[in-house]
């Protein structure tokens, strides 16, 4: 057993993470560079980058949105957010085996309010995922992996907690363990292939929806030349 | 917004189609909105041959990849949407909407969907969803938004016009905008309302002999003057149904001193490519452009119009040369400066009256013209109240998106469309609402008779006519 958790905590940690960083950057490097190919096919280059960049900053610290529209589901999902991000980054465990791996080491979370906030992103989690399956509307809108990724990402958050403030059996803590790296290692896996890679590419939307709208110049005849319609009427 | 859904009674009047069986029948589609007969046959293929077609050539492309790499299907555009308010059909939540087309993208578009498909034998494009898409796409409004409230940042009103435009390709598309663009591009008249050049002369000389009366002062419509310093261009329906409005026009220009000038050879700014086709929409600006070229003016102005202007603003940049081609301004935007500079006096007395301003969707919704219309209505109308939400924020007549010049969906427009704007009307109170925008117009007037609302719909210059003051 505790070989298989020395394997999941070395090797495929550091494969999955990897799967995970340049999965990411990939989806980065495509967006930009089909935004880099629009901007230079684009008949109008001038953008409104400026409104583009208040809108990204808007929607990345959403204040003014929860205030405005559904305050309590707003709420609840940037808490989510907020608790996907500094939690798994700021934790003092996980800080403390980068830097027995790595040697690198950064500012951590106090004990209580890690503890507080993983309870919160585990509530925010179960909160959003009966939102979902309890609307009729969400329901409609629902892919499998909607309903997937708040158990997955609740995982390690269940786990870790338990690993951190129940006293359990040793062979129980090493199972709690396993599954708490082991659903970890499964998010990074699938992280860049699912919607989860809005965690890159979303602050780029304001800039993709200024750019769409700037077409090619003239692209009537290219069209009409590819469909076999030139000369033909309205 | 209010979140009141229609009755039951309503929805069946929304609705009722007038369309005949046997039409329907022939034409193996089944949408509230006429379509010209067209090839019928292996439509899924030719929608797909369409959909690479216009991939190949446009921009369309890198934003459907960003935009199914980010969809998180969180629903929260439903609240924001006027028409799911209404009915409360998922068919009608932007996010559902957006799907329809998306997963065709992925399905047929990328190397994942295609092996998935490919492997799985499914998913692969039906007729049901050919038919799907042709009603929900125009059951939209265009107002975006949808687009402003979505939190990863999916552009539905982007997908909706690509939606619109494959299909147009494949024979889909409302009869009432593609027959009026046929006559705009190819008729005898060159505009879409068919107005022969005489019967535009007669209308502006007569209105010209009306001015005179009316304010005592020489006011003219200037007609093919070379070197003018703005091309003036309206939607051409408001040469039949908004006279004062062009009064009002014509009025600031002649106390302001502009030099302007309309053209005789083509005169409509309509350009229903924005609502449809993107090639169409190329060669409508082609069109108004090389007058502005003929007749050598600086400046191009758009009237009272929301989606002329900004297919105007926007487009002419992209198929006339980018920041060297002439620029483009909508007639509020020289109404206040002319007002700003002292140049334009009005009188506060002649408008007694409560009234309202709608924000058109093509002027408020990106920030372009919000508080300039504000400030020239504040300098003469003294009991002005806003609507809530309002400017970049503000609520859809019912009639964006083209779907106000489809007259055979009246009451969809009226008890659906135009339901929460209804609503926004009634609680200020006004007895006169203001609408810059040719479309907004015909819709509110349409919505107030359907809807009881005891209010008169204008164009802003229509009351600028009546307070303007001549020195």
């Amino acid at each position: 057993m505790q070989e298989f958790i020395d394997f999941c905590r070395g090797p495929l940690f550091r494969l999955t993470f990897l799967v995970m960083i340049f999965g990411l950057i990939r989806i980065l490097i495509l967006d930009i560079w089909g935004a880099v190919e629009a901007y230079r096919n684009a008949g109008d280059k001038n953008l409104a980058w400026k409104s583009a960049f208040i809108k990204t900053i808007q929607w990345l610290f959403p204040v003014k949105h929860v205030v405005a529209r559904r305050p309590v589901y707003s709420l609840i999902s940037i808490l989510f957010h907020i608790g996907l991000i500094v939690v798994p980054i700021f934790l003092l465990a996980h800080v403390q085996l980068w830097k027995t791996s790595v040697g690198i080491a950064w500012w951590t979370l106090p004990y209580d309010w890690a503890n507080y906030l993983t309870l919160l992103t585990i509530a925010c989690s179960v909160a959003l995922l009966l939102g979902r399956a309890l609307s009729k509307t969400s329901r409609t809108l629902s892919r499998k992996q909607d309903y997937l990724w708040p158990i997955l990402l609740l995982l390690p958050f269940a786990t870790g907690y338990i690993c951190a403030n129940v006293t359990v059996s040793p062979s129980m803590y090493q199972l709690v363990m396993l599954t708490h790296m082991l659903s970890a290692e499964v998010i990074f896996i699938f992280l860049p292939f699912t919607k989860i890679a809005h965690c890159v590419v979303m602050p780029l939307s304001q800039f993709v929806m200024t750019l769409a709208w700037k077409f090619p110049a003239r692209i009537d005849k290219k069209i009409a030349a590819t469909l076999k319609k030139e000369g033909q009427s309205v | 917004m209010r979140n009141s859904q229609i009755t039951e009674q309503e929805r069946q009047k929304a609705f009722e189609s007038k369309k005949k069986a046997e039409v329907v029948e022939r034409q193996h589609l089944h949408v509230r909105y006429h379509i010209e007969d067209m090839d019928v046959s292996d439509r899924p293929k030719r929608f797909l041959t369409a959909f690479a077609a216009i991939l190949r050539h446009t921009n369309y492309r890198f934003a459907l990849e960003h935009f199914i790499r980010i969809s998180a299907k969180c629903g929260r555009c439903a609240v924001q949407c006027p028409i799911y308010t209404a009915t409360g059909d998922v068919c009608d939540i932007p996010c559902y909407r957006s799907e329809l087309l998306l997963s065709v993208y992925r399905r047929h578009f990328t190397l994942g969907g295609m092996l998935k498909g490919r492997l799985l034998g499914s998913g692969y494009l039906t007729d049901e969803m050919i038919d799907e898409m042709a009603d929900t796409f125009w059951n939209c409004t265009a107002c975006r938004r949808c687009t402003m409230e979505c939190p990863v940042g999916i552009d539905h009103a982007l997908i909706t016009h690509l939606g619109r435009f494959i299909l147009s390709e494949i024979g889909i598309a409302p009869r009432a905008l593609v027959v009026s663009t046929r006559e705009q591009l190819e008729g005898k008249t060159g505009n879409t309302s068919a107005i022969p050049l005489p019967a535009l002369i007669d209308t502006l000389e007569f209105l010209e002999e009306d001015m005179k009366e009316e304010k005592g002062v020489d006011i003219k419509f200037p007609m093919d003057v070379q070197n003018a310093e703005y091309l003036f261009t309206p939607a051409v329906s408001d040469f039949l149904m908004e006279a004062e409005t062009l009064m009002g026009i014509a009025a600031v220009f002649t106390a302001t001193g502009g030099s302007w000038t309309i053209s005789t050879e083509y005169f409509d700014a309509i350009n229903y490519g924005l609502f449809y086709n993107d090639r169409i929409l190329e060669r409508v600006i082609l069109k108004l452009y090389g007058q502005a070229e003929r007749l050598n003016t600086p400046k191009i102005l758009i009237g009272e119009c929301g989606h002329a202007s900004r297919s105007a603003k926007q487009y002419v940049p992209v198929h006339c040369g980018g920041k060297d081609a002439k620029p483009v301004f909508n007639i509020l935007e020289y109404t206040y400066d002319m007002l700003k500079s002292g140049k334009l006096k009005l009188d506060p007395s002649v408008i007694t009256e409560r009234v309202t301003y709608h924000d058109p969707c093509n002027l408020a919704r990106l920030g372009w013209i919000v508080d300039k219309p504000r400030e020239i209505i504040k300098a003469f109308c003294k009991n002005y109240v806003e609507m809530t939400p309002t400017k970049e924020e503000n609520i859809c007549c019912g009639g964006g998106g083209g779907i106000v010049s489809i007259d055979e969906v009246r009451s969809y427009r009226t008890i659906i469309g135009g339901k929460a704007k209804a609503d926004q009307i009634r609680a200020t109170g006004a007895k006169i609402l203001i609408a810059p925008c040719a479309n907004c117009k015909k819709q509110l007037r349409e919505l107030v008779e359907d809807q009881g609302i005891d209010c008169e719909v204008v164009g802003l210059h229509d009351l600028i006519y009546k307070a303007i003051i001549f020195e």
